[in-house]
């Protein structure tokens, strides 16, 4: 059962995502791109991974997505779409991405991976949250408190950007 | 089958009944007859065609019922000649959405507005497993049961965005545009609302926070935050799924119908079904976590009064509370006059926001101090 | 843990302190007259807090390793501040611009968050910390680049930027996954001593590690991941330009080599490797498209790219003296690079021009803006009196040291040809005539300031022996 769900998701995830590249209209794009999002949650839902499905969900599908096509409403019309490649360049591109993906898939299966003696058993939602608050070994204050200083980084300078200014 | 648990140490007194022991009858019963596989699908078939099923009776009740609301407090008697009382005046309306030819804007990009209803039907469908019916009906009883929720409840938006741009109407666009703006704020207020019972009852998981209130509902074992939080979640989960006076995405005075100005037939039914059932999944969510979910309502040392409370089956309690909530947000929706967009978004950045990270705060201090009635 | 500890962290905490003080002090107050003070008193805590940073202190780590203080990583943090500081005096000209108004401090704060992402990234024990510190140090810059937004060019600036680290940070991340993958850790000391105990180095890791250098090379602009800079230096306003340029290829050549020293230590042979082909070619190209550069701005971000290959003379030799090199070189870079922008910046601000040819006659019309020029551009380009020089003979003589010398002939060749062009304005300046020179000019009295601080630094830090000999000191090797 698992297994059927696990390729069902990852083929339909993995159409999704060149849908995601090659459509030429941008709104288009960015909604493949919200379904191959959507099923990367679904993966992570299939492990029993809740917090990261509901994280990526929340963040990706719910955040982002609706900022990236929030954008394109306010900048495209909807007739746009981009120019089709030149022919050179979509063979000469297919082929460099067919060569990288033969090489990293090629390494990443002939490693040997250990499994872990630990069995898969969901994580709670607390041993997260004393994972993010503790500042021994393996806990994750620091990157966390410095996360807070990236967000307020980008918010002045989105806020630089976007105010009006005399000209 | 016997639906009355035996009450055993482990179990709290009063919950006499558990559909957990139907469940896992059902579950026994197919799992005699087939591997477990087979067991999974028929099972998800199952939950999927009530829930389907749930899913049309709710929005039929809920769109007369708003009717009937509506013209109580205008005054009017409302639908009155299809049925006793107009009762099957929804089921008449719904035959004629499904009989009506299904239009699309000549320069509409097909796919995106054929998928559009669809995404926000979709949201509102993952969302609503994870509410507890009663004790053993729940769906899906994740561990970061809120978050969950929160999650895919923000997904529905984009199904709006899309339907606006894709239908190639500036009306819609405008509409569409609104929405977004409103929902992607007004989900933060709901999250952090919830968030201050989460502090509370120290857990995300629905089930837990239902158990958590089985000696009294959060709304007045909590005091101040969670009432504080109950009247935000109110404002922000009405402006969340669009409805008045936060219906600016679809003011029929100035943009025809917004968003789905161009849907009709089922694809209208669609989004009109989907803001219903926000509607009820907003107010199931708040008669769970304020209200105590299908937790009798009990006081203190009366343990006759508390007893035969007990006996009232908890889905009665729990469609009780969450229909007094709806017909809060109805209440609002036909009292209050529409906002404009500034006002609604002075409204969350720089009332509700501010007040809520507070409140979150103190919450976190009175659970730190104990002072809640336990 | 206990307060003691966080003087560890004096670094980061001044600084924090100083952004939001500074954040707070911006918000309360909207007079205009206001946020030219504000500036003025943003330099002069950071001045301060350049000088705390040389106070000497504890060494240790914090956060279970996470975060790791040495006297190196102090001493990396000081070159950093020193550049910091000067882009900031020279930048206070170009602030008070009627453009600026009313994005003054904001300036000041983007730069400040983002050296504490730098400082984050040098201290880091963690891939983890090093990322977001590097996260840190690059978004905010994209807004930096496009900070004149009613320029075009700016704004193409700002977006090709955030556009590229996006992709290079999409690739770093990737090669950690990798790594973490094989190491099951993201702890650098960790990582090197399980690899310790591997007998030979698995094919995943050794990808995982070509997708680290390749992000990081993104973040340093060398070949063939330049392709960004010299647009992106051209567009940003000058300041900018000059902080993209030193102080955050600084920051990230730091945290390179030290990230090839301890986590990867036991894979030198396959990252030399990978390291000269990227230096070697980095060198070529860098000199090849600034001989063709007639635009100030442009002319510097090649000969900035050429730069950074010759810096990574310094890393490949993996040794202690490798590694003091590389601070040494850094530090005189900053001051000679800065030195050229301060000049570019103040010709670009009162007049406009930018163009080589503009340069013409600079020294009948202002001659010390010359003679600075003149000892910058010596000093990149490696002439004895000037400490460029000694900066470069040291990276040859710890690559040669290790026997690499083809590498190393490769590089003095390529230093032959840098002689060349870097020739070129100093011959614009002081040989050729123009009818219509620049007029004299009269700068202000901070950006004034920055270039004595420069000349100072290229004059005494060649001499200064005891300089290199502690960062010789407090350097590591494999």
């Amino acid at each position: 059962m698992k297994e059927v769900l696990f390729y069902l998701f990852a083929g339909l995830l993995l159409l999704f995502s060149i849908l995601t590249v090659s459509s030429r209209k941008i709104l288009r794009a960015a909604v493949f791109l919200l379904f191959s999002l959507v099923l990367t949650a679904a993966l992570y839902f299939l492990w029993d991974y809740l917090f990261m499905a509901s994280v990526q969900l929340m963040l990706y599908a719910g955040g982002i997505m609706v900022l990236i096509v929030f954008s394109v409403l306010l900048t495209h019309n909807i007739d746009h779409k981009f120019d089709p490649m030149e022919f050179k360049k979509i063979i000469f591109s297919a082929l460099l991405s067919l060569v990288g993906a033969v090489t990293v898939i090629y390494v990443i299966l002939s490693h040997p991976f250990k499994t872990s003696a630990l069995a898969a058993a969901p994580i709670s939602p607390e041993d997260i949250g004393r994972g993010f608050l503790s500042y021994g070994e393996n806990g994750y204050i620091l990157p966390f408190e410095v996360i807070s200083i990236l967000l307020l980084a980008a918010m002045i300078g989105a806020i630089v950007i976007a105010k009006k200014t005399t000209k | 089958m016997n639906i009355i648990s035996q009450v055993t140490d482990s179990a709290p007194k009063y919950i006499i009944y558990d559909f957990g022991i139907l469940t896992s009858r059902i579950h026994e019963w197919l799992s005699s007859m087939m591997n477990t596989t087979w067991t999974s699908v028929v099972e998800m078939v199952l939950i999927g065609v009530v829930f389907l099923s749930f899913y049309a009776l709710v929005g039929l009740i809920l769109v007369y019922a708003e009717r009937k609301v509506c013209a109580f407090i205008q005054c009017r008697l409302g639908p009155m000649r299809v049925g006793p009382w107009g009762i099957f005046q929804t089921i008449a309306d719904f035959i004629k959405l499904l009989m009506k030819e299904l239009l699309i804007t000549r320069n509409a990009d097909k796919f995106l507005f054929n998928v559009a209803p669809f995404i926000v039907i979709i949201a509102s469908f993952l969302a609503i497993g994870t509410i507890p019916f009663a004790k053993g009906i729940q769906a899906l009883d994740f561990n970061v049961g809120v978050l969950y929720l929160m999650s895919v409840s923000s997904l529905g938006v984009l199904g709006i965005l899309l339907a606006g741009w894709a239908s190639n109407n500036k009306y819609s666009l405008i509409g569409a545009m609104r929405s977004g703006a409103q929902i992607v704020s007004y989900e933060l207020s709901v999250g952090l609302a919830l968030m201050v019972v989460v502090i509370f009852a120290g857990s995300m998981q629905f089930s837990e926070i239902v158990q958590s209130q089985a000696t009294g509902w959060w709304i007045w074992k909590g005091h101040i935050p969670v009432i504080i939080a109950f009247v935000i979640f109110m404002i922000a989960s009405t402006a969340e799924t669009n409805r008045g006076p936060f219906d600016l995405a679809e003011a029929e005075s100035e943009l025809t119908a917004g968003f789905h100005t161009e849907y009709s037939g089922i694809k209208f039914a669609f989004f009109f079904l989907a803001e219903y059932m926000n509607m009820f999944i907003i107010a199931s969510i708040a008669a769970t976590v304020f209200f105590g979910g299908w937790m009798p309502l009990h006081f203190g040392n009366f343990a006759a009064f508390n007893h035969a409370m007990d006996y009232i089956p908890p889905f009665v309690w729990f469609f009780s509370k969450t229909m007094f909530v709806i017909f809060l947000m109805m209440w609002f929706k036909w009292t209050f006059p529409r906002l404009r967009i500034d006002q609604l978004l002075t409204l969350e950045w720089k009332y509700l926001l501010p007040i809520n990270l507070v409140n979150v705060v103190l919450a976190a201090f009175i659970v730190l101090m104990g002072w809640y009635l336990i | 843990m206990n307060l003691q500890t966080f003087l560890l962290m004096r670094h980061e905490i001044i600084l924090m302190i100083i952004i939001l003080v500074m954040l707070a002090a911006e918000i309360f107050s909207d007079d205009k007259k206001n946020t030219y003070n504000l500036s003025i008193i943003s330099i002069i805590l950071f001045a301060i807090h350049t000088i705390i940073g040389y106070l000497p202190g504890e060494q240790g780590t914090l956060f279970g390793k996470m975060y790791i203080n040495s006297e190196l990583t102090v001493q990396m943090k000081n070159i950093l501040n020193i550049g910091v500081l000067i882009v900031l005096l020279q930048a206070s000209q170009w602030l008070r611009k009627p453009e600026n108004e009313g994005k003054t401090t904001e300036f000041s704060l983007l730069i400040y968050s983002t050296l504490l992402g730098m400082y984050f990234m040098i201290s880091s024990g963690n891939f983890l910390m090093l990322f977001i510190g590097l996260e840190t140090a690059t978004i905010p810059v994209a807004t930096l680049a496009a900070y004149d937004k009613y320029r075009n060019q700016s704004s193409e600036a700002g977006i090709k930027l955030l556009l590229s680290s996006a992709l290079s940070s999409g690739i770093l991340l990737f090669g950690l996954s990798m790594i973490y993958a094989v190491a099951g850790t993201f702890y650098f000391e960790q990582i090197s001593s399980n690899l310790a105990t591997m007998s030979h180095t698995p094919a995943l890791l050794a990808l995982g590690m070509i997708f680290f250098i390749a992000g990081m090379a993104f973040k340093i602009s060398l070949v063939p991941f330049h392709l960004w800079t010299a647009d992106v230096y051209e567009g940003a306003p000058v300041p900018v330009t000059s902080y993209l340029s030193v102080v955050s290829k600084g920051a990230s050549v730091f945290i390179f080599t030290i990230v090839l020293y301890t986590v990867f230590k036991s894979m030198l042979v396959l990252w030399t490797d990978a390291v000269i082909g990227i230096a070697v070619a980095t060198m070529i190209i860098g000199n090849l498209f600034a001989l063709r550069q007639k635009n100030m701005k442009r002319f510097l971000a090649f000969s900035s790219i050429a730069q950074a290959g010759f810096i990574l003379l310094g890393t490949v030799a993996g040794s202690q003296f490798g590694m003091s090199t590389v601070l040494y070189f850094v530090l005189i870079y900053i001051f000679s690079n800065l030195a050229a922008f301060g000049v570019v910046s103040i010709i670009s601000y009162s007049t406009g021009k930018e163009s080589m040819n503009d340069y013409k006659g600079l020294y009948n019309t202002n001659p010390k803006l010359s003679l600075i020029m003149m000892l910058a551009l010596f000093s990149l380009a490696g002439i004895p009196p000037v400490a460029g020089f000694f900066g470069k003979f040291f990276l040859f003589m710890a690559s040669a040291e290790q026997g690499y010398y083809y590498f190393v002939l490769i590089a003095v060749l390529n230093t032959i040809i840098s002689l060349y062009y870097y020739l070129l304005p100093v011959k614009a300046m002081f040989i050729d005539t123009n009818e219509t020179p620049i007029e004299p000019l009269k700068s202000e009295l901070l950006p004034k300031i920055a270039l004595v601080l420069c000349v100072v630094g290229l004059l005494v830090i060649g001499f200064a022996s005891p300089v290199f000999e502690y960062l010789k000191e407090i350097s590591f090797g494999i």
